[in-house]
């Protein structure tokens, strides 16, 4: 069988094209394609090389229309055993094609072709042309006289004139020498004879058979040349005598053949003119064809010869002329019984054209999947001859297949097709049939079996490429279908086809791993771009949300813009891109470099290399610096794996995630590895803007973060740097943030004296900060911290303030492409103070602790007090040494502690101590120098002495601080009520509380202050009246000898004597004295009464049964103290009994004013106001 | 029952949702994997020969050496095609109608997305239970 057959083979005169001498491989193929160009040589052309030697037997040549046609045989072809029975299967001229450069001496060239020539036994006209000779070989070649044609070196436009003048010589003479033969033939006959004639054993009878047949078989040939010599209707007439003949003469093949020539001849004379009526006659005819061929099945030598390939080629021929596709029907039943038949065949090459025929008839019909089907039957073909070049064909017919498999190699890919896809996977929700559409034709297992075969050709044909090619398709797109020892298999396929190609190759299919985008990390706080807005001052703002809301609905326009180009890259920074890798083979996985692969020419990737496990999955950051203004696009990832180099496109794995999520490809990569799922990520316009300053920032010593303790005050230092290459022009510092307030103060003034910051300058700017108090929740943790151990560690939560330093270069706007002025960038600088808050001493209660002790009645004490009674007791700091004291004011001992209770759950001990700042002096008063330690995991109490805020004049001031009205005298007036007391009071606690300071020191650097507001709110809100106010008159008793010789000149001088050591005896008169001071502004009225109580509380002044006599007034003494002075009033007492007595005065006051009733919490205007005095002890001795 | 047959249905993307090897000879991968190449070789036939006929059942449409393919189309242009080598179009054309029903059947499954694989083990044991019946 031959390739490429067709109807019209038959008129096609063969010619060998044959190399003479050594020519290179490319100028060969460049003189045969010349030659092909002149396959057609009218018969009008060649007129002028004709000479008729005598009368042409092709007697109805149409010499005007008609012409010739060559069929070039480059390398030549042995000789047929069918030539007898075709004539344009004879090679009928041989054409050397000798390149003179390269076979110097002419005349051995000339032997050569003579030797080649004579395989041709068949050739008619012999020419050997030879290219672009030298001059000597050219002088040479014109005394020449044998049949070698120099081509003097011309442009190619004039060698193609002169080939072609030679072609049409050559068909000249090939015309002329088939007239010769065509008369030789009609006059003597010839024996004409095909491998089907038995040449064994010729009966008589095969004899006169065989006698009977020649004619036709002559007939035929000569119609044959009449063919060839481009004359269809002398063909024509030849061929009906041959078929007659041969039917009278049961000849069936010849018959055939006669048959085929005929049709030839009837297409040619139409001139490719063709209309159904002359489809129909050539099918009918061909039908005939191919049944005669069947007919001459001869099955005695079925083993040796077969006329089968006949009929195929027939068969094939008549698909060929049929094949349109509104024929498909008949071309698809006559290509299927072509197929049956090649089981018959008994030459494997035969099968191998059979095949390729078919698959190529299906392909222009437009049957791909068919075509690739034979095409893979070729393929098979060719890889059970084991050797190379059968390896080579049968990888590149395996090629051909792999568009219709949708297994091609990336590189074969169509730039349309990508397209495609690409748009598909950009638009990310796409309709569910689109997405079936981009999976279409997932014949996984059909596909694997083509990889693979295109694999195994591969390795055989020796292209370490393409078998790299095909392992990693296959291994990128079925890696679930394959076991693991395969997996291995392929892994190992792939490294021996790295070795042998050159280090640094690229292929264009990926291999391993999978690569998706996992997210690009939107700038790094530090490095935080800010628009600025030129107009304003603090051009920062508005670029930021302002507003309370997070979300706002008339900003939702700009934000999603913003969203979609908001990247923006700085040239010469860099940055990153996290992209994930999945490797979800069984086999360790080596990426020896993996970077991202930019085609705009502005990013300069940094490559890293990446370890993959067997099964699993990793983000990686990859990182790059842009090195010039644009924009920046990121494809994929160019990888290193496998010893290829390879790109990696994301938008493909998206592809791959979709159509898994759709449940249409096999598997997701990174699901099997156990990655979670990720959502899809837009790739962001990216562009690159010119180069900024930048800043960077460092809390000086404290490198990870400063661990204080609640409420402790300590100084950093934060270094700030300027490690861009522009300098800072304007820069202002902000807080923000959770515990703003814990930042004490910032030294703006420092950083607004070092503007502008040059490149590689560097400023120091201090900051205190204060330590917050941590919440309940936050001591929860802190508590199960410290229970788990783990207590060095800070806990991550974002309660510490941040610094945002906005800073910018110059204002000098740039000039953009589009005429558009823009002002660079200003970046925003976060500097979270990493504070780390620590449970310090815990508060736990806070109590007023009040008590009397009730004073002696001596001579001395009282006198002691009362002269410290002076208004101004705020100035006796020195009276503080002593905690228990007597209260001035009331003239008791008076005990009045506000008592902290305190506990350290810390391991470390802290030390207490309290401080007041008191009202009218500046300066911290500190109470004690002794200070109050707590050791770690205990609790310690802290007494806070209360007394010293008492005020020493009751007035309406304290009151009525901005209430004019209230003091008027007219009384009552409504502003005067509950509430505003209340607000008042807390004003005043306020006060009070902000004066208690509570600070504690720890270790060698630790100070910090106690936060005990609210507690100490919380405890002192009942009694604050209490403390802080003085009653409104304070009462004392003193013994009086030393006054009663002032007021009655009654002098005990023995008492006097005694008092010291026992002042009081019974049975004696007891001069005493009581006190009333005024401690209001106003002069109070009342009546005061005196009682005198024994141990047991009862009266023993009045009663059946008192036991202490008296002189004097003890009841109703009416008196007036005017305001601020002390009025005395003087009696005696006379104890019968020995014991401790209790003295108490109490006063009624009479027309109290308003002050007085608040005082005094009156609910009713007529209610009595009280007052009573602290009670005094008095000691009575007996007088034994 | 026939010596070979495969079965598949292939959707309308062409892309095949069912496959099935029902014949009782020994399974061979590599006689599977070429029943494969012919069945998806057999579809540009069926392409062009599907919308010459208003029957869903093609009869046999396409042959490779001694091996037939069946098909019937569906309205929905879902192709459920055997490969066989014995030539009993009676049972091929109910084993045809049984399936499209459970085909249907499936279709009608809220779950399952038109087009995609059918890996419903349930339709892979009724298959397989008609094939025995009918092939």
């Amino acid at each position: 069988m031959e390739p490429d057959v067709s109807i019209e083979t038959c008129s096609m005169i063969r010619v060998a094209v044959l190399p003479i001498g050594p020519v290179p491989h490319a100028l060969l193929r460049d003189y045969a394609a010349m030659l092909a160009r002149h396959s057609r040589i009218e018969l009008a052309s060649i007129s002028s090389f004709y000479t008729e030697h005598q009368k042409s037997p092709f007697a109805h040549q149409p010499w005007d229309s008609g012409l010739l046609q060559f069929k070039f045989l480059l390398g030549g072809s042995p000789p047929s055993p069918w030539e007898d029975f075709q004539s344009h299967r004879k090679v009928l001229a041989v054409i050397g094609i000798c390149h003179c450069p390269s076979s110097p001496d002419l005349d051995e060239a000339v032997d050569l072709f003579g030797s080649a020539c004579r395989g041709y036994a068949s050739a008619l006209v012999t020419r050997c042309f030879a290219f672009s000779p030298g001059d000597s070989q050219l002088e040479d070649g014109q005394n020449r006289e044998d049949n070698l044609v120099l081509f003097p070196p011309a442009d190619m436009q004039t060698q193609e004139l002169h080939l072609l003048t030679m072609m049409q010589d050559i068909a000249a003479s090939l015309l002329m020498e088939f007239e010769k033969w065509v008369l030789k033939a009609e006059s003597s006959g010839t024996l004409l004879k095909t491998p089907l004639d038995s040449q064994a054993s010729l009966s008589s009878e095969e004899v006169i058979k065989a006698k009977k047949r020649r004619l036709s078989r002559a007939q035929k040939t000569i119609g044959d040349y009449c063919l060839l010599a481009g004359s269809p209707v002398d063909a024509n007439a030849h061929y009906s005598t041959a078929l007659e003949l041969a039917r009278l003469t049961g000849d069936y093949f010849w018959y055939a053949g006669a048959l085929e020539g005929s049709v030839c001849a009837l297409l040619i004379d139409r001139m490719g003119q063709i209309d159904p009526v002359l489809e129909e006659e050539v099918k009918y005819r061909y039908n005939s064809v191919i049944m005669h061929y069947r007919k001459s099945f001869i099955q005695d030598n079925a083993q040796r010869v077969s006329p089968l390939s006949f009929e195929l080629e027939a068969t094939l021929k008549l698909a060929r002329f049929l094949c349109r596709r509104e024929l498909a029907k008949d071309v698809v039943d006559l290509l299927g019984t072509a197929a049956d038949g090649a089981k018959s065949l008994i030459d494997a090459s035969d099968r191998l054209i059979l095949y390729v025929e078919i698959a190529r008839l299906y392909g222009t019909l437009g049957y791909q999947r068919k075509a690739a089907f034979f095409s893979r039957q070729v393929a098979q073909l060719y890889m059970q001859q084991e050797n190379r070049l059968a390896a080579i064909s049968a990888m590149q017919v395996l090629a051909t297949t792999t568009k219709t498999y949708r297994v091609q190699s990336r590189a074969s890919m169509s730039k349309n097709s990508n397209d495609i896809i690409s748009s598909h996977a950009d638009s990310g929700k796409t309709h569910n049939q689109t997405v079936l559409s981009l999976f279409e034709s997932q014949w996984s297992t059909i596909q694997m079996v083509v990889l693979r075969e295109i694999l195994l050709s591969a390795v055989r044909a020796g292209d370490p490429l393409a078998a790299w090619s095909a392992a990693a398709r296959l291994l990128r797109s079925y890696y679930p279908l394959i076991t693991p020892a395969g997996q291995n298999g392929l892994a190992s396929a792939l490294a021996n086809s790295a070795e042998r190609l050159p280090s640094g190759i690229r292929c264009a299919d990926p291999a391993l791993p999978f690569i998706r985008l996992h997210s690009f990390p939107i700038h790094p706080l530090q490095v935080d771009l800010i628009k600025r807005n030129p107009a304003r001052d603090d051009w920062w703002a508005g670029s930021a949300p302002s507003g309370p809301f997070i979300y706002t609905p008339f900003s939702k326009g700009d934000t999603n813009d913003n969203s979609k180009q908001a990247m923006l890259w700085v040239v010469g920074e860099p940055v990153q891109v996290l992209v994930e890798l999945a490797n979800p083979c069984g086999f360790d996985l080596v990426v020896d470099s993996i970077y991202l692969s930019v085609h705009t020419g502005n990013f300069d990737a940094i490559p890293i290399s990446v370890k993959l496990p067997s099964n699993s999955s990793k983000v990686i950051s990859l990182s790059g610096i842009p090195t010039a203004v644009g924009s920046v696009k990121i494809p994929g990832c160019t990888v290193h794996c496998f010893g290829v180099i390879t790109e990696h496109l994301f938008k493909d794995v998206d592809c791959l995630l979709l159509g898994a999520a759709q449940g249409l490809v096999l598997s997701d990569p990174f699901r099997c590895c156990g990655s979670p799922k990720l959502k899809n990520l837009v790739v962001p316009n990216i562009s690159v803007i010119s180069p900024l300053p930048l800043l960077v920032s460092r809390v000086v010593g404290g490198d990870g973060g400063v661990i204080l303790y609640e409420g402790e005050i300590r100084d950093v230092r934060i270094s700030l740097a300027n490690a861009g290459t522009v300098p800072i022009e304007q820069a202002h510092i902000a807080l923000s943030g959770k515990n703003q307030d814990a930042v004490i103060s910032v030294s703006h003034e420092t950083l607004q004296s070092v503007l502008p910051l040059k490149p590689g300058a560097e400023v120091m700017i201090p900051a205190t900060i204060k330590a917050w108090q941590l919440g309940l929740t936050e001591h929860e943790i802190a508590g199960s911290k410290k229970a788990s151990g783990s207590m060095g560690r800070p806990p991550k939560d974002n309660s510490s303030p941040m610094l945002l330093i906005y800073y910018a270069g110059s204002l000098a706007s740039e000039q953009q492409s589009n005429n558009e002025k823009v002002v660079p960038y200003g970046r925003r600088l976060v500097v979270p103070l990493q504070i780390c808050v620590l449970q310090g001493l815990s508060f736990v209660n806070a109590r007023l602790l009040s008590m009397e002790i009730p004073a002696d009645i001596t001579e001395n004490h009282p006198k002691a007090a009362s002269s410290e009674v002076s208004n101004n007791e705020v100035s006796f700091p020195e009276r503080i040494d002593s905690l228990v004291k007597i209260d001035p004011n009331r003239g008791s001992w008076g005990l009045r502690f506000l008592e902290l209770e305190l506990s350290n759950p810390t391991d470390v001990g802290f030390e207490i101590s309290v401080s007041f700042e008191l009202e009218n002096s500046s300066s911290d008063d500190s109470l004690s120098n002794t200070k109050t330690r707590i050791d770690r995991d205990h609790s310690s109490r802290v007494l806070i002495p209360l007394e010293h805020f008492k005020l020493p004049v009751l007035d309406s001031s304290f009151f009525m601080k901005d209430n004019a009205q209230a003091n008027g005298p007219s009384g009552r007036s409504p502003s005067f009520s509950d509430k505003s007391t209340k607000a008042e009071l807390s004003a005043c606690i306020k006060n009070l509380i902000s004066r208690i300071k509570v600070r504690w020191h720890s270790g060698r650097n630790s100070a910090g202050e106690l936060d005990i507001k609210d507690a100490v709110k919380s405890a002192l809100q009942t009694s604050v009246m209490d403390v802080l106010l003085p009653d409104p008159l304070t009462f004392g008793f003193r013994l009086s000898r030393n006054a009663s010789k002032d007021e009655n000149g009654d002098s005990d001088t023995h008492n006097v004597s005694s008092s010291s050591t026992s002042p009081v005896v019974a049975h004696d008169m007891t001069r005493m004295e009581v006190l009333v001071r005024n401690n209001t502004r106003e002069t109070i009225k009342m009546s005061l009464n005196i009682t005198c109580r024994d141990v047991a509380g009862e009266n023993c002044v009045e009663g059946d049964k008192a036991t202490v006599l008296w002189d004097g007034v003890l009841n109703d003494i009416t008196m007036e103290v005017p305001s601020l002075q002390e009025t005395i009033h003087r009696f005696t007492l006379y104890f019968l009994v020995p014991g401790e007595y209790t003295l108490v005065a109490a006063a009624l006051i009479e027309d109290a004013n308003e002050i007085l009733r608040a005082r005094a919490k009156t609910t009713s205007p007529d209610e009595p106001i009280f007052c009573r005095g602290p009670p005094f002890r008095v000691r009575v001795m007996g007088t034994s | 029952m026939a010596t070979t047959a495969s079965f598949v249905i292939v959707s309308r993307n062409d892309i095949p949702i069912y496959e099935a090897e029902v014949g009782s000879a020994a399974k061979k991968e590599e006689a599977a994997q070429q029943h494969q190449f012919i069945l998806h070789a057999a579809l540009d036939i069926v392409q062009d020969l599907a919308w010459t006929t208003s029957a869903m059942f093609l009869k046999s449409v396409d042959r490779f050496n001694d091996l037939v393919v069946s098909v019937y189309v569906t309205a929905g242009h879902t192709r459920l095609m055997l490969l066989h080598d014995s030539r009993n179009d009676d049972g091929i054309k109910s084993f045809f109608q049984e399936v499209h029903e459970l085909y249907i059947k499936t279709l009608l499954n809220p779950l399952y997305l038109p087009g995609s694989r059918i890996t419903s083990s349930h339709f892979d044991t009724k298959v397989r239970a008609l094939a025995r019946k009918y092939l």
